[in-house]
């Protein structure tokens, strides 16, 4: 599902070179929930964006879905993304004047889905993530809890093959955090949906399948 | 490509809908008054040119000139030519008349300017100064020994308001002398004096053809002979008719009469127009640039965000694209009516210029339409460079803002 080989990134800071990635290879089977873990700096989030088109690394390759993005032209991994990938962030990254159920239905239009099949499919999915009665609000009237639903709603809408998650628990309180990983447990048991999230709190392993350890930008353990 | 313009219309409307009020409010009265502008200015212009052309023609000219033959000073057999013209289809009326250069005396002034000579009844279909008077009246066909004067020649008794050095206030009932280029000196006694607002016709004074002929001793000759033309007639046209009709003589147009004077008036008003253009479509250009690349950049973190989700450039450039146009159709919109009721209320209070008259602005289509289309072109290309170069940014740059 998702396969990656050699896969660096150096930043160039002025005269010094930092290595955020070190020769990272690793494989992601379909319906796996990955916990991708390790201190701050240890480059997680650098290898989620990698993984998850956002970012172009700098030397290996990564294949997703069989495709090898690589390859890609920018028009290309665009549409990739839209049709293969969701995302939730940790920022819950809402588009602010659109309302709860006009984000979440943002992408399936983008996809040139009629808006008579979005409109019922993200009301369905807003349900399903507890939302169903907040459908006309808009972001900054819902909590912070509310809003990374949403944003999980959103990502999932287009079922996606791959879900990516950067640390969407990080703004939450404990029992929030607790809901929201739950609710990916959820969904990768009952629609096999691939995860993949980055996150650094010890006690989130025990919803994950693996966890794959980075140190200083190389795998210490997956 | 249809679906994807839904997308970025959806986008837009939101943004209008929920974006900052203040700014739109903004942004759509600038864009009306920037049209105002771009309207007014040239409306003002084209009537100011309007009022002058027909200065021209109501006050000197006619429509149509006809000019002695080369190396001849006069038009013979006058009235045998102004029967002539007078009975071709779209001729209104026509006057000879002569041109004589004379030196006026009153009391201790003296000024030398251009002298009339018409026949009052012929005339009158022709030319409007005798509308125009000021006080006592007109000539009347057969007057003798008697002048009517323009209301700059004639002057002020307070020197200071006179427009040129003139005869200091002569009035109705008083005695010019009038020096004649043959040596002849006449006393006259002024008649009436007009003020037409044409600088040149109220520079000069007008006696009958009968007095000048008995100064000069011509006879059935005339120094031009003036046509007046129904309105629907092409001037430029009639000049073949005349010829087609027997005419000799030279004939030109009250424009190509007016000569070089006119010509550089109308392409004078044309260049400020153009650079008065030029300067509001460069304020509307960056106070829309201004707008989109605030909005823009304090969206960097969203529009990436909608890049991250697989949302296309493209579509976010229309976004910022439709949001514009529709806030400068909307200036456009408020700015067309504010001009069209300002432009009601000139008409309907005239300003009045100094040696121009009244002038009143004269709106065309192709004026309305310019100023549509230039305002959008300019207003496209202003808030599609920040739109670009802000979808540009690599996505994780954006997100980190």
């Amino acid at each position: 599902m998702i396969l990656c080989e050699d896969l660096s990134k150096i930043y160039t800071l002025g005269a010094v070179q930092v290595h955020a990635l070190r020769d990272v290879s690793l494989t992601i089977e379909k319906g796996e929930f990955i916990g991708i873990m390790g201190s701050s700096g240890s480059g997680k989030s650098t290898l989620l964006h990698m993984l998850g088109l956002l970012d172009h690394p700098s030397r290996g390759s990564i294949t997703l879905a069989g495709t090898d993005v690589g390859t890609l032209t920018e028009d290309e991994r665009t549409l990739f993304r839209l049709n293969n990938l969701g995302y939730v962030f940790q920022d819950y990254a809402l588009i602010s004047e659109l309302s709860v159920l006009e984000n979440v239905c943002l992408p399936c239009l983008v996809r040139g889905t009629p808006r008579g099949e979005c409109i019922p499919a993200s009301t369905e999915i807003l349900s399903s993530v507890g939302l169903g009665d907040r459908i006309n609000h808009l972001y900054h009237e819902l909590s912070g809890g509310q809003q990374q639903r949403v944003s999980i709603a959103r990502a999932l809408v287009n079922k996606p093959r791959i879900l990516f998650a950067d640390e969407p628990c990080a703004n939450l309180d404990s029992e929030t955090s607790r809901n929201i990983l739950e609710l990916f447990r959820q969904l990768n048991q009952e629609l096999k949906q691939t995860i993949v999230m980055v996150s650094h709190e010890p006690w989130h392993t025990e919803y994950f399948d693996r966890v794959i350890t980075l140190r200083d930008g190389e795998v210490v353990a997956s | 490509m249809a679906s994807t313009l839904r997308v970025s219309a959806h986008l837009a409307l939101r943004g209008l809908q929920r974006g900052n009020r203040f700014t739109t409010v903004l942004t759509v009265l600038i864009i009306a008054l920037v049209f105002i502008m771009l309207c007014f200015q040239p409306s003002l212009n084209a009537g100011i040119i309007s009022a002058v052309n027909n200065q021209i023609i109501d006050y000197s000219f006619g429509n149509i000139v006809v000019e002695p033959k080369e190396h001849q000073v006069y038009i013979d057999h006058a009235a045998g030519l102004k029967k002539k013209i007078d009975r071709i289809p779209g001729v209104v009326a026509s006057t000879p008349e002569y041109k004589l250069g004379a030196t006026y005396t009153f009391k201790d002034t003296q000024y030398s300017g251009p002298l009339y000579a018409i026949d009052p009844s012929d005339a009158r279909p022709v030319l409007r100064t005798h509308t125009k008077m000021l006080s006592g009246e007109f000539l009347s066909d057969g007057d003798r020994g008697q002048i009517v004067l323009g209301a700059i020649l004639a002057g002020n008794k307070d020197q200071k308001l006179d427009k040129v050095k003139a005869l200091r206030g002569a009035q109705v009932g008083d005695t010019v002398d009038v020096a004649y280029s043959n040596g002849v000196v006449r006393s006259y006694r002024v008649k009436g004096i007009y003020a037409t607002d044409s600088l040149s016709a109220d520079m000069s004074a007008v006696i009958t053809r009968e007095e000048a002929e008995s100064v000069t001793g011509l006879s059935d000759k005339a120094s031009l002979i003036l046509i007046r033309l129904s309105p629907s007639v092409d001037e430029n046209a009639f000049k073949t008719t005349l010829m087609q009709y027997g005419v000799q003589e030279p004939v030109k147009t009250w424009s190509e009469e007016a000569g070089a004077f006119m010509t550089d008036t109308a392409k004078t008003f044309e260049a400020l127009n153009a650079i008065m253009t030029i300067f509001y479509l460069l304020f509307a250009s960056i106070v829309v640039f201004i707008v989109v690349y605030i909005n823009t950049t304090n969206k960097r973190k969203q529009i990436a965000i909608m890049k991250a989700i697989g949302i296309k450039r493209e579509i976010i450039i229309n976004d910022y694209l439709i949001q514009v146009l529709v806030l400068c159709g909307i200036g456009i919109i408020l700015g067309l009516m504010l001009f069209l009721l300002q432009t009601q209320a000139m008409t309907a209070n005239p300003v009045r210029f100094p040696s121009m008259g009244v002038v009143t602005p004269v709106v065309s289509l192709s004026l309305i339409t310019s100023g549509i289309l230039d305002l959008l072109v300019v207003s496209f290309i202003a808030g599609y460079i920040p739109a670009w170069t802000t979808t540009r940014e690599e996505i994780l740059d954006g997100m980190r803002g």
